[in-house]
């Protein structure tokens, strides 16, 4: 099946929030609202952006930025989010395959099965997968955007779009065949830079096998606080495909060498004692 | 009547117990993070709980067992880093004896034989790695950086190979190989006759029966 994606574009987006506000309707992840009738004390962050950070019960929110290059002030603006990569550290760390690749390329998560591990958030190179814990019995379940996969809130399934896209009136968040989107993405690009923003560009085409979630910005992705050359950490690839195996390969020539030497010495032993016995008689 | 040599002190074998069952639990509790096939058991964090508890007792024990058997612990220690040329011998010799029942190249041992030393060597180091992974793993999952805690479970799962395959060697030596008919009864009763003894930690025997013969 072709794989589906996200294309987002940053020149488009006027950061109504609507997207974040569908997301945590959609996927009914309510959550405490922190105001001054509810006993918190209102904390002025020097920003719009609000809540402060993704967390289990916000899968999606949008980022402000304050630039001044040449002393001209821009407002940018960026949707932060699980990136759906190809090359998931997320996956590859998941003991139980709660986080798992969708047949349509992007990835999901069964949190029935979650153990709770966390090892999803220290792998992501996004820092996208929050939890919430128990710090002494080590109880916890992680959450991230599902692309819409939620079961029993599957959009995906009913041929519709995810939540986030269905509610952009900009049409800044587009939703389709991910090479449709790479094709539209680069037409943009190209579109940007003929207006003058040379270093326009498409992030997440290449990224870690490619993303399903697509950017088109205006200027560098790290300008737009987004990982240049995002990897999988040397630690991830050192435990899971060095250690992991080797344990394997350990483990098995121990049971196995353990149960010839079980074979080989009761037979021997054996042998011994039948010729002390023979002997004796 | 067979004369009996005390081989493992009451305290030394309670630490030996409770250690082993805590660390069969924290095996298998950690096991299902390593099949993936088991992972789906772990759902809801419950093993990680069961995981916790053992660690608490796999920790709190020694710490308990040291300062009321100081003597013990530092011997112990001590012979756990005190190696010789016998050692080499024993490690040449072990093959035939253990497949073949051949006697005739066995270095006479002390208390503890060089395989039952490179194991107790292994518990020792492994001990400690487990312990500071896993404490930062548990107590600081929200506070260390995400490449601190994947280099804990790296150091964790190295560990747990090690002392995972030592411990299925260790319980097959203790329990099922049939030349160590004596070995269970040493860490369960405390003691080992002294024909075991004599045959199998020959310059220990000598040392506790200060060279006298003991009489059967």
């Amino acid at each position: 099946m072709a794989e589906k994606a996200i294309l987002y574009d940053a020149t488009r987006c006027t950061a109504c929030r609507g997207c974040q506000a569908a997301c945590k309707q959609w996927n009914e992840n309510d959550e405490f609202i922190p105001t001054v009738e509810n006993g918190v004390p209102s904390v002025n962050r020097g920003s719009y952006e609000n809540p402060p950070d993704l967390s289990p019960t916000t899968w999606l929110k949008m980022e402000f930025r304050e630039i001044a290059p040449n002393g001209n002030v821009r407002w940018l603006f960026n949707r932060r989010s699980c990136m759906h990569c190809t090359d998931a550290g997320c996956v590859k760390v998941c003991p139980s395959g709660a986080l798992y690749h969708h047949e349509l390329g992007f990835v999901a998560y069964d949190k029935d099965i979650c153990t709770g591990c966390g090892y999803c958030i220290d792998a992501c190179p996004f820092q996208v997968p929050r939890s919430e814990r128990s710090l002494i019995s080590g109880i916890a379940k992680a959450d991230k955007c599902t692309f819409c996969t939620t079961p029993s809130l599957d959009r995906i399934a009913e041929g519709l779009e995810p939540a986030c896209v269905k509610t952009c009136p900009p049409a800044a968040l587009q939703y389709g065949d991910r090479s449709q989107l790479i094709a539209e993405g680069k037409k943009r690009v190209e579109a940007l830079i003929a207006k003058g923003w040379t270093n326009a560009n498409l992030y997440g085409e290449k990224e870690l096998g490619g993303l399903h979630v697509m950017y088109v910005l205006d200027d560098h992705p790290a300008v737009y606080g987004l990982p240049v050359d995002p990897q999988i950490a040397a630690s991830t690839i050192a435990w899971q495909d060095v250690i992991q195996p080797i344990g394997w390969v350990v483990g098995g020539l121990t049971i196995l060498g353990l149960g010839f030497n079980y074979l080989v010495a009761r037979a021997n032993i054996n042998r011994e004692k039948e010729k002390k016995d023979a002997a004796r008689s | 009547m067979r004369q009996e040599v005390e081989k493992y002190s009451k305290p030394t074998r309670i630490l030996h117990w409770v250690h082993l069952v805590s660390f069969c639990v924290l095996f298998l509790t950690g096991l299902v993070l390593f099949v993936p096939g088991l992972g789906i058991i772990a759902q809801d964090s419950w093993t990680r709980v069961i995981h916790r508890i053992a660690a608490a007792i796999f920790i709190i024990a020694p710490i308990i067992y040291i300062p009321l058997n100081w003597k013990a612990t530092l011997r112990g220690i001590k012979e756990a880093f005190s190696w010789s040329a016998d050692d080499i011998g024993w490690l040449k010799a072990a093959p035939r004896y253990y497949f073949l029942g051949d006697e005739a190249g066995m270095p006479p041992q002390g208390a503890m034989n060089t395989g039952q030393r490179l194991w107790w060597l292994i518990v020792l180091v492994s001990g400690v790695v487990f312990t500071i992974t896993g404490l930062v793993m548990w107590f600081a999952k929200t506070t260390a950086s995400a490449g601190v805690l994947q280099w804990m479970v790296f150091f964790h799962d190295v560990a747990f190979i090690l002392a995972g395959a030592m411990l299925l060697l260790h319980i097959y030596l203790g329990v099922i190989h049939p030349l160590m008919t004596e070995a269970w009864k040493s860490i369960y009763k405390g003691t080992i006759s002294s024909e075991y003894a004599k045959k199998h930690h020959a310059k220990w025997y000598k040392e506790v029966t200060r060279g006298k013969e003991v009489k059967s």
